[in-house]
């Protein structure tokens, strides 16, 4: 390389660590560097001196595209009812059920029987 | 608890003192290494390689206070009193780590060419007949897995980037190449170790090893090879040690020695 | 939407406490007021390094060398995590790192007057760690609430890094507290020599006018004065219990008023301490500084000339 194709200083790249194998990456902040692999070297140091992770991402910052905060408010409004995509947008089920003298079924009781009380509660925090 | 072998070593006086001996090359060793890196403290090239050089730093003086701790069992004094009080000719660390801080070319030299030679002498202490060593060393080497890729990473970089990179790096393999031989050194009771299982292999070997291991590295980095290894002028391993070493244990020690029995 | 519409949003945005994004329209009197703080906050972790990484060689056990050791790298990762934001907010101005670290060497930017000062005696690492270290963290978690996202989102985790600090400095000079005389003697004279810095460190009682600017941006939420109380009522009982005298012998708690009354700090000296670079220690540690980044410029250079764009698998 030429040194006139040298860029002038480090890049910032964008860091993500993947906690465990159950998690997706997570943004964590950012560092600059020479290269991506010496930014994922001390991305390890920078934000994983205590915490533990399987997983780092490196992301050359301007590789991101974004979604804007405050030129476009709107971007994320949801005014409109939507509890017919909820699970708690049905409360009469319950009601009819005991009609049947039955009780509404719940994907946590599935969850547990097939996994046990420790899965159920993985489950519901990676859907929270 | 640590079973026959060490029942046997404390019985026997001349196995006890060999197998002292080993680890505090270890232990010396690291913790010099440790005190050195620790220097480049808020001063390395950036401020991300500060955060992460000083990871490596405490990595080394981490696993020089297992081997202390190792020691403080098999003697009366605390880890504490073994890694402070001792003077420099009961010290057994190679010179290479007690060198004072050049540049930082001459920082990375010095610290790929440890922990090349850490991580052999680490594998071979795996199959180590002492258990409390070998199990410890297990962990140790997953540790040291990072510190050889950092230091790897550097230095092909510095010395594939040509130009005054590569001129200082040249410079700084130089004024240390003479002090590489001292490391390979397992002191004055080789013989007793090797007998013992305590070492399975021979500084001849270890040696062997390491410039296998080396020589390639520095195809990669674009710099030439030196054949031959010098016999050092002096040798850590029975306690020769250079004015830097004084120089080192003054610091370490200032404050400790206000008072070594007090508490700190 | 004219600059004065925009500004109107602006300040309507943040007295609804929406935080203000890098990406975000700003006035230019809020970027620079943010930028003036956080980049003295973040160069100031940084020079704080230089005083405690004095007794990094010097730690008397192997468990104190390694808690120094953390411990100064968790304020240089503090440093980067402040300089990354504050080079966000300065990168309109078309300045990058490289500037920002270098303003210091050239006396354009600040750092808390703390770190200009001597630490002659380990107990001086213990009394920084302890003190000076809880006087950060009153000031720190304070800005929690600031309405700047990015600096809200650092300062969450560097609060969260300093709950280790603030029980390393404690073991320190609880441990030197219950030993010899002679530690107890260097523990008292290093508190001596600490404490109008300490009361400087939070600044004038005063509210300046970029200080009331500040309040009224969200930026900070709190005066000096309010944070400096909160220093005594936190840190003086525990000082006294420990049986170490404040060299302050005005100092006290009016019940009535519900306040400390104290002996202000020589102001003019410190501010030439800060504003001038005129501490004891001062030139030394810009010139530690200049070391660090001119020296090695080339190692820079070289990491840029032989950066690779792929990263290869590095196992």
């Amino acid at each position: 390389m030429k040194e006139h194709d040298v860029p002038e200083e480090y890049e910032v790249f964008e860091v993500f660590v993947q906690k465990t194998q159950a998690d997706f990456h997570t943004h964590v902040g950012s560092i600059v560097a020479p290269s991506p692999d010496v930014a994922l070297m001390n991305a390890r140091e920078n934000f994983l001196r205590r915490e533990s992770g399987v997983n780092l991402w490196v992301v050359p910052r301007q590789c991101v595209t974004a979604t804007p905060y405050d030129t476009d408010v709107d971007w994320f409004a949801r005014e409109m009812d939507r509890k017919y995509r909820e699970a708690g947008g049905y409360p009469e089920n319950g009601r009819l059920w005991k009609m049947y003298k039955e009780r509404v079924l719940h994907l946590d009781e599935i969850v547990e029987d097939l996994h046990g009380e420790k899965d159920k509660r993985k489950n519901e925090s990676a859907s929270s | 608890m640590h079973g026959k072998l060490v029942d046997m070593v404390l019985t026997n006086s001349i196995d006890r003192r060999a197998l002292a001996d080993l680890l505090f090359q270890l232990a010396d060793d690291e913790l010099c290494i440790g005190h050195r890196d620790s220097e480049w403290l808020g001063l390395a090239p950036d401020i991300e390689e500060d955060v992460a050089f000083s990871s490596i730093a405490q990595d080394e003086v981490g696993h020089a206070t297992f081997y202390y701790e190792l020691l403080a069992e098999l003697s009366d004094c605390s880890a504490d009193a073994l890694a402070f009080a001792r003077p420099a000719n009961e010290r057994r660390n190679a010179l290479l780590t007690e060198r004072e801080n050049g540049d930082w070319a001459h920082t990375i030299v010095r610290h790929f060419f440890y922990d090349t030679f850490d991580a052999l002498r680490l594998e071979a202490l795996a199959d180590s007949e002492y258990r409390p060593l070998s199990e410890g060393v297990a962990k140790i080497r997953r540790e040291e897995r990072y510190h050889l890729l950092h230091l790897h990473l550097w230095f092909v970089r510095l010395g594939g980037a040509g130009g005054e990179a590569r001129k200082r790096m040249e410079f700084a393999i130089d004024q240390l190449w003479s002090d590489v031989g001292g490391l390979f050194s397992w002191g004055a009771w080789e013989e007793e170790l090797l007998t013992k299982k305590i070492i399975p292999v021979s500084s001849f070997e270890l040696q062997h090893r390491w410039q296998e291991r080396v020589r390639p590295v520095f195809a990669e980095a674009g710099i030439p090879w030196i054949e031959d290894l010098q016999q050092p002028e002096k040798d850590g391993r029975v306690g020769e040690h250079s004015p830097e070493m004084d120089r080192l244990l003054l610091d370490l020690s200032s404050v400790y020695n206000l008072d070594p029995a007090a508490q700190w | 939407m004219s600059i004065a519409d925009k500004e109107i949003r602006f300040m309507e945005r943040i007295k609804a406490g929406y935080k203000i994004e890098a990406t975000d329209w700003m006035p230019d009197e809020y970027r620079k007021l943010l930028l003036k703080l956080i980049h003295m906050h973040g160069i100031s972790e940084i020079m704080g390094a230089l005083p405690e990484k004095e007794w990094v060689p010097k730690a008397p056990t192997l468990k104190r060398k390694l808690a120094i050791m953390a411990k100064v790298q968790d304020e240089m990762g503090h440093g980067q995590l402040l300089l990354r934001v504050a080079e966000d907010l300065a990168a309109p101005f078309g300045r990058t790192r490289e500037d920002l670290v270098t303003d210091v060497i050239h006396g354009r930017v600040k750092f808390h007057n703390v770190f200009h000062m001597e630490a002659p005696t380990w107990a001086d690492a213990g009394i920084i760690g302890w003190l000076v270290d809880g006087a950060a963290i009153i000031n720190q978690a304070a800005l929690l609430h600031t309405s700047y996202g990015p600096y809200a989102r650092v300062l969450k985790r560097i609060c969260a890094e300093e709950s280790f600090h603030m029980q390393h400095g404690e073991s320190i000079i609880l441990t030197l507290a219950g030993g010899t005389d002679d530690q107890r003697q260097m523990l008292q004279d290093a508190l001596n020599r600490w404490w109008e810095s300490l009361l400087f460190f939070f600044g004038p009682v005063e509210v300046t006018a970029s200080a009331q600017r500040m309040i009224d941006y969200g930026i900070r939420t709190k005066t000096n004065e309010e944070l400096r109380q909160q220093f005594f009522t936190k840190y003086v009982p525990r000082i006294r219990s420990l049986g170490l005298e404040v060299p302050d012998p005005k100092l006290s708690y009016d019940e009535e008023a519900k306040r400390w009354i104290w002996t202000e700090p020589d102001w003019e000296k410190f501010g030439r301490v800060v504003k001038e670079n005129q501490g004891p220690k001062s030139q030394q540690r810009v010139d530690l500084r200049r070391f660090a980044h001119e020296e090695q410029q080339w190692v820079r250079e070289a990491m840029l000339r032989s950066r690779k764009k792929t990263v290869s698998m590095i196992v």
